[in-house]
């Protein structure tokens, strides 16, 4: 009797996202047939891609632009290659694509940060751990950067350390090859770099 | 630093929580010409059997963390709502055994509030032993018959266990009780939008992290070592799946209960170390959590003198035991006997 108190919990799968029982692949095509089983991809992508896109143009346009980003997807599922699992890197690919639409928005809003800071870490400094303050203090610099770079290079960059996508997602999602992925996101951190006044030439990536 | 990770750090700072109004933009895709027969409920048709029960464990961890952390605060929020003497007595200080219903609410995406969680808490006389057991949320059971808003009334009737919520805890309470044949004393209800907050309004909590976590699915990246986590990333590493540990439920169950005393001990610390603090943290729970029936202030104050001797790593978890339903394989029923003799040792 103790032991089935104590013993691991049987019979509960992992779930959820992208290695779930239903995985992304099996929703999109069950969508084919059964349009609602579309909205299952809404429940479990929305709040991260209106996180990301939040990041890039701001809370307000973010929440249109994730509506718009699942009815393109939705109109194109009969397009979407069931071999890719996990979806994040199509709707991510497609939010890319509608961020572009905003570019003047969002460079405008990184220039904005040069000047005032969003909200700054005031009385609560001491708490904060070391990294954060270096981050703060960076941040004017990093919204120059970003300001600054082209487009392209910029959405490799910001998939990869603000989307959390692989290097072969972001390939995926941009329809480029790895190698384009590798050389774009180079040359946009040597530039982060730069403005960040970092000119060690032994910095370089792979 | 890394230039990544300083750029990492600018993300979080210009990152907004999404809003209840994305709700409408699901709606919007519901009604896209090609979707027009989409309701969002039949979405639930894609759940089989077991399925969504994973979140059912993890959630019965957050909600016995968050039930630990938050009675005690609701307790010492002190006078504030009428007290409910009422006709049952309750023995809440320690010397009794005491079940209490965990029922964690998620009304995330502006929806109609359901209970995602179930949680039996059993807590032993001496209140060092507790054991939490979790109901899957679709399991099938019979419904008894419950009053609706209005005073219609619904009669009893077999359907997943978490749509009792629907007719209001009292039905959910009543359920539990009726299905497991155990005596429940208090149900207490709470809102999980609510469980990053109160994190957060505590000032985060400090952990230490084995190994560096990446979750792309839920935006999760922590170094390793010793850190403070603000409630959303809180929340994402007692969810996360995979990328930790041996990728187990044991792992994670382990995870999970290094929170749950962090959070303790944090919340403990804090009522001597910053009493202004302290006491957003006790508003911001008092709205969080609700109970049924309503106890007093002084039966709270009793449950929580209690719980102060129980370690956070007492608390032992499992979910009930559940098979595929007769009637309908994409849904799980309770597993008789096994189901049955689990629950005995919550009668008195």
């Amino acid at each position: 009797m103790v032991s089935a108190m104590t013993a691991p919990p049987a019979g509960i799968p992992v779930t959820g996202t992208a290695a779930g029982p239903v995985c992304d692949a099996d929703l999109v095509e069950r969508s084919l047939e059964e349009p609602e089983a579309f909205a299952a991809l809404f429940d479990r992508y929305s709040a991260m891609l209106y996180r990301y896109v939040s990041r890039r143009i701001g809370p307000e346009p973010a929440e249109d632009l994730v509506g718009d980003t699942f009815l393109t997807a939705f109109s194109k599922r009969h397009r979407y290659d069931l071999a890719h699992r996990d979806a994040r890197p199509w709707l991510f690919g497609i939010a890319t694509k509608l961020i572009a639409r905003h570019h003047r928005g969002e460079a405008t809003r990184y220039r904005a940060l040069r000047r005032s800071p969003v909200d700054g870490p005031g009385e609560e400094l001491a708490e904060r751990v070391a990294e954060d303050v270096t981050a703060f203090a960076a941040r004017p610099l990093l919204a120059e950067a970003l300001a600054g770079l082209p487009r392209r290079d910029r959405d490799v960059l910001l998939l990869i350390a603000w989307g959390d996508l692989s290097y072969e997602e972001v390939a995926q999602a941009l329809r480029i090859p790895v190698g384009t992925v590798r050389s774009r996101l180079n040359r946009a951190r040597r530039k982060v770099r730069a403005v960040l006044g970092d000119t060690n030439p032994m910095h370089e990536e792979e | 630093m890394d230039d990544l990770e300083l750029l990492r750090g600018l993300g979080r700072e210009l990152e907004h929580e999404p809003p209840g109004t994305l709700a409408r933009q699901r709606r919007r895709l519901l009604e896209a010409p090609d979707g027009r027969r989409a309701t969002p409920g039949r979405s639930g048709r894609l759940r089989r059997p077991g399925g969504p029960a994973g979140w059912s464990l993890i959630g019965a961890v957050a909600m016995v963390t968050a039930a630990l952390v938050l009675i005690p605060g609701v307790v010492l929020r002190g006078a504030g709502k009428p007290v409910l003497g009422g006709a049952k007595h309750l023995a809440f200080g320690t010397g009794k055994t005491l079940n209490v219903l965990l029922v964690g609410s998620d009304s995330r995406g502006g929806g109609a509030a359901r209970s995602d969680t179930l949680v039996l808490v059993h807590l032993p006389a001496d209140r060092k032993n507790v054991r939490a057991v979790s109901i899957p949320r679709d399991t099938l059971v019979r419904v008894p018959s419950c009053k609706a808003d209005g005073g219609r009334v619904v009669p009893a009737r077999v359907a997943p266990v978490n749509s009792a919520f629907a007719l209001g805890v009292a039905c959910t309470h009543r359920t539990v009780e009726s299905v497991a044949g155990v005596e429940v004393d208090t149900s207490v209800v709470v809102d999980f939008t609510g469980f990053a907050k109160i994190v957060d309004v505590l000032g985060g909590v400090e952990l230490t992290i084995p190994r560096a976590v990446s979750d792309p699915p839920s935006g999760l990246s922590l170094r390793p070592g010793r850190q403070r986590l603000d409630g959303r990333q809180a929340l994402a590493y007692a969810r996360v799946r995979h990328g930790l540990g041996d990728g187990s439920d044991l792992a994670r169950i382990e995870r999970q209960q290094k929170l749950m005393s962090a959070l303790l001990k944090e919340a403990r610390e804090q009522r001597l170390r910053d009493p202004a603090r302290y006491a957003k943290f006790l508003a911001m729970s008092a709205r969080s959590v609700s109970t049924y029936p309503r106890l007093d202030v002084g039966a709270l104050e009793a449950v929580a003198r209690g719980m102060e001797k129980t370690g956070a790593d007492a608390v032992r978890f499992s979910t009930v035991p559940v098979k595929p339903a007769p009637q309908d394989p994409n849904r799980v029923a309770l597993d008789g006997a096994a189901a049955e003799r689990l629950f005995a040792q919550f009668r008195k």
